[in-house]
């Protein structure tokens, strides 16, 4: 029904520097999440299950493991001739090229493909974001309200709310004002960073945001506000589910840590609405015969020899005999080798940890209060290792006290 | 790479996987957690750079056709070859254990005609094992053999598969007799792995050349010939497992707890492709306790599992025990039951507290759908 009337632009290019060491190899939208996934994939599985079928994936930010997990979007359904995914990144003309400067100048580069499909309406999505939406529903209010631009929002702490795009609506949901990172906010009501437009209107306030030399291209600073002042019908559509933009590495770990809930508020789990990924060919995964786990999502191709307690298991990670891992996130196909212990710790892809190693915080110490330790994407830490609460490890920074066995750990 | 094509056959039965087997053709019998017993085949073809291959369904395809689809997972939705499906025919009294049946050759001749490969190769599905054919390919047209059979060197059990074919073979690796196997231990035998490599232009002959008298079994036609043919052949190292009766399959999936024989099948350079299902990671409660398991993905797991094999999306419930089991996709073990050498089929629920124990070595088989 949507074919081509509307098309999705997912921004896929920030580097989220806040997630450290995480993204030092990878563009945000490529970290691993919830054992099996990509960030990316929670937004393209959104626009497969919403039936949209044209997806523009705008990258810049180290693309390399992105591009290659996007591929040409089979593992999503979105392999088409007319249509799929595209990955967009900055090109240059005859008249030069430049980076993306902001999310406005990011589709505005891009005129000519959203050109070539010609919709009716441009949804403009985030890959940065994990939640499960139709976006169906938002269309059809934007038809309903005659709308020129749709928002998404949802209610957000009101400590938190400087964080985000603040709306406030009329009692019909018209926004009567937006305000990007306010720092007094006077509405809890925060913009998800999903727009629908109108694509008439918004080739016109892109190219209209473009002449002026003090934007920052971006559509929450500047193009949203723009379009205010010139009283266009900005709606607001209110998401009532799970969304997270994960920017830190602390709300990226209780993100994850969520879906060991019992009843996670974020369901991964639930079949009705299939979040699709790009996996590897792997066998199920095994655990061995003194292998104790317990309150743990694990994911195909592990071994698991030793002792899994609270943790979140990416595909083909190996724990040795002897090693015990508690209230960890350890990312794709990383090794604990054996008799180590890993605690509150997130462990890089492909990393590994030496034998008879302690990785995070101290014993006693309470987990709750403890820091995450995080062991960047492809370090190997020695054997007999001791990398104390809170520390990040990156490459060629491995100033690691040696610790012995007998010292009291293991 | 080589122009090779191959054929899988798929169109034979046996009597002796009892349930497992009998809405379903052997080659899409469940395996390994997430496998069925053709992707071995299939893989093992995609792998060597096979590009082209066809696919003899039995009667019963359609859970062949609901696995394979385009053959998108094996990678041969190809412009160019690609994946074919060539309808087997109805076998009548044909002996059913016969793999490699001429009419079913005869029927989908057209496969053969419209490709130029130089050489085919033939096999079975009901085998598991992880082979790069490149080298015997290369050893095949170097030494300008007619044919080239696969196969492993094992020692035979009493009783066990009686229509297995063994390679009599001389001083120069040469095939000079083809033997049905004893029904007594015998040791070092080389059993033949239902995998023939052949001149196409060689099988297109006895095709044409049988075509009145098509009810022959092409391994008929080799013994026929074996003095004006010159057969080479070539062991297997690796793992190679058999599946011909229901006890060996039981044991071929335990065999897959052993971590040697898991790195070699699954984890080399080479992968076992099957159809993919975007499941969930498979999630363990805070009082669940897994021993010596091989679990797929979308299982959520509240009680105890040792020495099993669980398939996709299978449920275990809370105190639930389940030990030396292979439960299939989707199967649901109710809340304190109690399963001991069960092969439970797909979509199987085990209600509160019930308790099924098979015999070690002779497991209960439970159909698709049951409830108990």
């Amino acid at each position: 029904m949507l074919r081509n009337r509307c098309i999705a632009m997912l921004l896929a290019g920030g580097q989220g520097s806040r997630l450290g060491c995480l993204t030092r190899n990878i563009a945000k939208p490529a970290v691993s999440f919830g054992g099996k996934y990509r960030i990316i994939d929670f937004s393209l599985s959104n626009c497969v299950n919403s039936n949209l079928d044209t997806v523009g994936v705008l990258t810049q930010y180290k693309p390399f493991v992105l591009n290659s997990y996007l591929g040409i979007g089979s593992a999503w359904d979105l392999d088409y001739s007319r249509g799929g995914v595209h990955i967009l990144p900055p090109f240059v003309g005859e008249q030069g090229g430049r980076w993306y400067k902001g999310t406005a100048n990011a589709i505005y580069q891009n005129i000519d493909f959203i050109n070539y499909y010609n919709p009716e309406y441009v949804l403009i999505i985030s890959g940065d974001h994990i939640y499960k939406m139709n976006y169906t529903d938002m269309i059809h209010s934007h038809q309903e309200k005659k709308a020129d631009v749709t928002i998404s929002v949802l209610p957000v702490a009101p400590e938190e709310a400087s964080r985000f795009g603040i709306v406030t609506t009329d009692e019909d949901s018209k926004i009567t004002k937006f305000t990007e990172k306010p720092s007094q906010p006077d509405s809890n009501l925060a913009s998800m960073g999903i727009y629908l437009f109108n694509w008439s209107l918004l080739k016109k306030a892109l190219l209209d945001d473009e002449t002026d030399s003090k934007s920052d291209n971006d559509f929450g600073k500047n193009v949203i506000p723009r379009l205010l002042e010139q009283k266009k019908n900005l709606y607001a559509y209110w998401f009532e589910g799970y969304w997270k933009d994960v920017g830190t590495i602390e709300s990226y770990y209780d993100a994850n840590m969520e879906l060991l809930n019992d009843k996670p508020e974020f369901d991964i789990f639930d079949t009705t609405t299939r979040v699709f990924s790009n996996s590897d060919i792997l066998p199920p995964q095994y655990l061995g015969t003194k292998a104790k786990v317990r309150n743990c999502v694990i994911s195909n191709g592990c071994t698991i020899l030793g002792e899994v307690v609270n943790s979140i298991v990416a595909p083909g990670v190996y724990i040795g005999e002897g090693s015990k891992v508690e209230n960890s996130l350890l990312l794709p196909n990383s090794k604990i080798s054996n008799e180590s212990w890993v605690r509150k710790s997130i462990i890089g892809e492909h990393a590994v940890i030496g034998s008879y190693s302690s990785i995070g915080i101290k014993t006693g110490s309470n987990p709750r209060q403890a820091g995450i330790t995080v062991i960047e994407d492809n370090i190997i830490i020695e054997e007999d290792s001791l990398v104390e609460e809170g520390k990040n490890v990156y490459r060629n920074l491995g100033n690691l006290r040696s610790l012995r066995r007998e010292e009291g750990i293991g | 790479m080589s122009k090779a094509i191959g054929i899988i056959a798929c169109n034979y039965r046996t009597d002796s996987l009892l349930g497992i087997a009998m809405d379903r053709p052997i080659a899409a019998v469940p395996f390994g957690g997430r496998y069925r017993l053709m992707d071995f085949a299939l893989s093992n073809m995609v792998n060597s750079g096979l590009r082209t291959v066809g696919i003899i369904t039995p009667h019963l395809y359609r859970p062949i056709l609901d696995h394979l689809g385009a053959g998108k997972d094996w990678y041969l939705d190809r412009k160019t070859g690609g994946m074919f499906i060539l309808p087997g025919t109805r076998h009548g009294i044909y002996p059913r254990y016969r793999k490699f049946a001429l009419k079913d050759f005869v029927k989908n001749i057209e496969f053969l005609e419209r490709d130029n490969a130089d050489t085919i190769i033939i096999s079975g599905c009901n085998n598991i094992f992880n082979l790069d054919y490149t080298s015997v390919l290369r050893n095949h047209e170097e030494k300008e053999a007619d044919l080239t059979l696969i196969y492993k060197e094992l020692d035979l059990e009493v009783e066990e598969d009686s229509y297995g074919v063994v390679l009599k073979v001389d001083e120069n690796n040469q095939v000079v007799g083809l033997e049905g196997v004893q029904s007594q231990v015998s040791k070092n035998v080389k059993y033949f792995a239902d995998l023939i490599i052949m001149k196409t232009k060689l099988l297109r002959d006895i095709l044409k050349g049988h075509e009145d008298n098509d009810d022959m079994d092409l391994m008929d036609v080799l013994e026929e010939n074996i003095q004006s043919l010159k057969i080479l052949a070539c062991p297997i190292s690796g793992y190679f497992g058999r599946i011909f009766s229901i006890q060996s399959y039981f044991q071929r999936s335990m065999d897959m707890l052993n971590p040697s024989v898991r790195d070699e099948l699954f984890m080399g350079t080479y992968r076992i492709h099957t159809k993919i299902k975007d499941n969930p990671p498979t999630k363990y409660g805070a009082w669940s306790s897994i021993k010596d398991s091989l679990v797929s993905s979308g299982c959520t797991i509240h009680g105890n599992v040792t020495r099993s094999i669980l398939f996709r999306g299978v449920q275990v419930e809370a105190e639930a025990r389940v030990s030396n089991c292979i439960i299939m996709q989707n199967c649901v073990i109710g809340k304190g039951a109690v399963l001991e050498n069960v092969i439970l089929d797909k979509h199987g629920q085990i209600n509160t507290k019930s308790v099924i124990k098979g015999k070690n070595n002779l497991p209960v088989v439970l159909n698709k759908c049951s409830v108990v």
